[in-house]
């Protein structure tokens, strides 16, 4: 067995001064009588009560006893006490020995607490505002394991952040593949391994034969993880490692938003990337298509001095040009919409806007009876009032098609249940009821000419308003109609 | 009618057919591509009318726009590919007179080249007042009858049919109105525009589903209907 040096020396102390203090009284007594020099002792016994705490200081002082009961305290050279003075004089000694030595030794602990208190206190304070001033998390962290690592009890300190379930090193020591995987696992659970946090400091839990096992904590954005001698572990580091662990709790759900700020800048970059490729590509695909239609309109001018015939195939061509335009321009629209474009939603009022709409179609709209049934006191609805305008120009193009000269095309809305619901129906032929679903279709080919998108269009916008849209036969046609939240009421002043 | 056009894009093809196009019309043409050359044609020649593309090689459209304000009173149309209405916006908001989106066909340019030619003239000659079918707005005694009924405004409501009376025909954007009629230092809240126009259609009769008056621009602005 091994004997700690720093645990004997202060009995060695108590011993040799016990034994040196009683040869000075010797010398003493030999020259001058000094009452109750015996106090000398007392000296003793206060400074290794003050040094090293009780225990040297009551070995001093029996010892104390004992050797000037021996030499001192007649008879001499026996433990023997004559009568009740000696006795008395001997009991006292021992008794001022033993409260010296203890109050000695109270003051001492009382003195050593508050230092380990005020040393805990500015260590914590300098980690805390070195922590929070670093603008980089990483560096905080990394300061915060070197300080846990400092502590005499502990071997291995690192902190593991668990980003999207899976755990990396943020700071201190390096881990392998087995211990990030149980670290993930105490994350997710909420396990603690081999420890827990208490209100009074680290709890340790020994296992046996597993000593240098390391304890896994979970902390908000990860899990702390140290090897810990735990018989090593006094109560002040105990404390001290709970509150870098609290600390260490914050860093890393500082980490953790950072980490998911960067994730939301790097979603949105690619968000405008998308945009800027549709920009460009449309750019590309319009440009010529802008030469075409300029120069064939141009040519089928009377300026140009084509005959009929060569008029009419002109006007054909452009009419093509213009529908591979229409074409591109849905599919850019499309591709928009689903790359997740955001809605500019505002109250706006929806006869205002359908006016719009209807003004710009009007020639098209010439030589069909249109039936308007929008009330006057539509409230508001909440809309991207751009979407929405081409989510009712589909429709109105839609049923353009299939409405014969002459033909009617009725618009309307009403309020249903906290929506605006909205409808534009046209006389003409009915749609087959396994179509009335899949007329919604991206690329639905039950008709001859159109792109095929303009209702997936319409139904991808009206559903990104929170609304719904539907195709059902009436009476005298087909008719379809689609929802709108209504807007908060908004009271003017 | 004829007129000087300065057609300002850098896509061959396109001066070509436009140049063509428009001088069969009547209209003396001169095509450049660049932004540079635009502003150096637009001093000497002194256009009607400008056809500017956004999408310049040497110089971004709408600097172009801003310097082309600064020293030529041509009317300015944009053509662009882009359907945004921000461009449209922020164009309109420069200065720009109409704005029109490509590809388009030699009769609706045509259509609105007449339009700003037309204004141009109308504005010279200083009409007193305005009228659109049966709204006539005196803009000497301040007047505004429907049908020869008086019709009573706020004076905001008023500021805000005179601008649109004096650019009849022409888009103002909500950032305009703002401006000139609430003021240099009134900051942007369209809500306000919409608020006072619907409060003039209500007083003028004038359904918003069928604008007779105002017409509404969704995303831009208004326009006072003019008949041709």
């Amino acid at each position: 067995m091994r004997v700690d040096l720093r645990r004997v020396v202060p009995f060695g102390y108590a011993l040799a001064g016990v034994a040196v203090i009683t040869a000075l009284i010797g010398l003493v007594r030999s020259r001058y009588a000094v009452p109750d020099i015996s106090m000398v002792y007392l000296l003793l016994v206060l400074w290794l009560g003050a040094r090293y705490g009780i225990l040297p200081a009551a070995v001093a002082g029996v010892a104390a006893l004992l050797a000037y009961d021996f030499f001192y305290v007649p008879p001499a050279g026996t433990f023997a006490v004559r009568g009740p003075n000696e006795l008395l004089g001997l009991v006292l000694l021992l008794a001022a020995a033993l409260v010296t030595g203890h109050l000695a030794a109270s003051l001492r602990e009382a003195s050593e607490r508050s230092s380990a208190t005020a040393a805990e206190a500015t260590t914590l304070y300098e980690l805390a505002t070195g922590a929070l001033r670093l603008p980089e998390v990483g560096a905080a962290i990394a300061l915060l394991c070197q300080r846990a690592r400092s502590l005499p009890a502990v071997s291995r300190f690192t902190l593991v952040a668990v980003e999207d379930g899976a755990a990396r090193v943020a700071g201190g020591d390096e881990l392998d593949a087995g211990v990030l995987r149980r670290c993930e696992w105490s994350f997710q659970r909420g396990t603690s391994v081999g420890g827990s946090i208490e209100p009074e400091g680290l709890g340790l839990v020994r296992v046996a034969g597993r000593a240098r096992e390391p304890v896994i904590l979970p902390l908000a954005g990860g899990v702390a993880v140290m090897t810990i001698a735990a018989a090593e572990a006094d109560q002040p580091q105990r404390r001290l490692l709970a509150a870098l662990l609290s600390l260490g709790s914050l860093l890393l759900d500082r980490r953790t938003a950072a980490f998911q700020a960067h994730r939301a800048s790097t979603l949105e970059a690619s968000d405008s990337l998308k945009t800027a490729v549709l920009s460009s590509l449309s750019h590309e695909l319009k440009s010529p298509l802008a030469a075409l239609r300029a120069g064939l309109t141009a040519l089928a001018g009377p300026a140009a001095g084509l005959d009929v015939e060569h008029r009419e195939l002109v006007v054909g061509l452009d009419r093509e040009a213009s529908r591979l335009d229409r074409l591109v321009g849905e599919l850019l629209t499309m591709s928009r919409l689903e790359s997740g474009q955001a809605l500019e939603l505002e109250p706006r009022s929806f006869p205002e806007l359908a006016g719009a709409v209807l003004d710009r179609m009007a020639p098209q709209l010439a030589d069909r009876r249109l039936l308007l049934r929008l009330p006057d006191d539509l409230p508001p609805v909440l809309m991207d009032e751009l979407q929405v305008d081409r989510l009712l120009t589909n429709l109105l193009d839609n049923a353009l098609e299939f409405t014969p000269a002459g033909g009617a095309i009725e618009l309307g809305a009403r309020v249903a249940g906290g929506h605006l619901v909205a409808w534009v129906e046209n006389e003409g032929p009915m749609i087959p009821a396994a179509e009335l679903r899949s007329i919604f279709d991206k690329f639905w080919t039950g008709r001859a000419s159109g792109s095929g998108l303009g209702l997936a269009i319409a139904r991808l916008i009206a559903e990104r308003h929170g609304g719904t849209i539907e195709a059902r036969n009436r009476r005298s046609g087909p008719r379809f109609e689609f929802t709108l939240p209504v807007a908060a009421v908004e009271s003017r002043r | 009618m004829s007129g000087r056009v300065l057609v300002v894009d850098d896509e061959a093809e396109i001066r070509r057919a436009l140049r063509t196009g428009l001088s069969g019309h009547g209209f003396e043409v001169e095509a450049v591509a660049g932004g540079e050359e635009a502003l150096a044609a637009a001093a000497a020649r002194t256009p009607d009318v400008v056809l500017l593309d956004l999408g310049l090689p040497d110089l971004d459209g709408f600097t172009v726009l801003t310097r082309l304000r600064e020293k030529s009173r041509a009317a300015v149309i944009v053509l662009s590919v882009m359907a945004d209405e921000r461009d449209k916006v922020r164009a309109l908001d420069l200065g720009a007179d109409d704005y029109l989106v490509k590809p388009f066909g030699l009769d609706e340019l045509l259509a609105r080249i007449r339009a700003v030619i037309r204004r141009q003239a109308a504005v010279a000659s200083g009409d007193a007042v305005v009228r659109v079918g049966d709204l006539a707005i005196d803009l000497g005694r301040r007047l505004v009858t429907v049908a020869g009924r008086e019709v009573h405004l706020t004076p905001t409501e008023y500021e805000l049919l005179r601008y649109l009376a004096l650019h009849a025909g022409k888009l103002v954007t909500h950032t305009i109105l703002l401006r000139e009629v609430w003021g240099a230092y009134a900051v942007g809240e369209p809500q306000n525009t919409r608020y006072v126009v619907a409060q003039i259609r209500r007083k003028l009769g004038d359904d918003p589903a069928r604008p007779r008056y105002i017409a509404t621009e969704p995303g831009v602005g208004y326009r006072l209907r003019v008949e041709h």
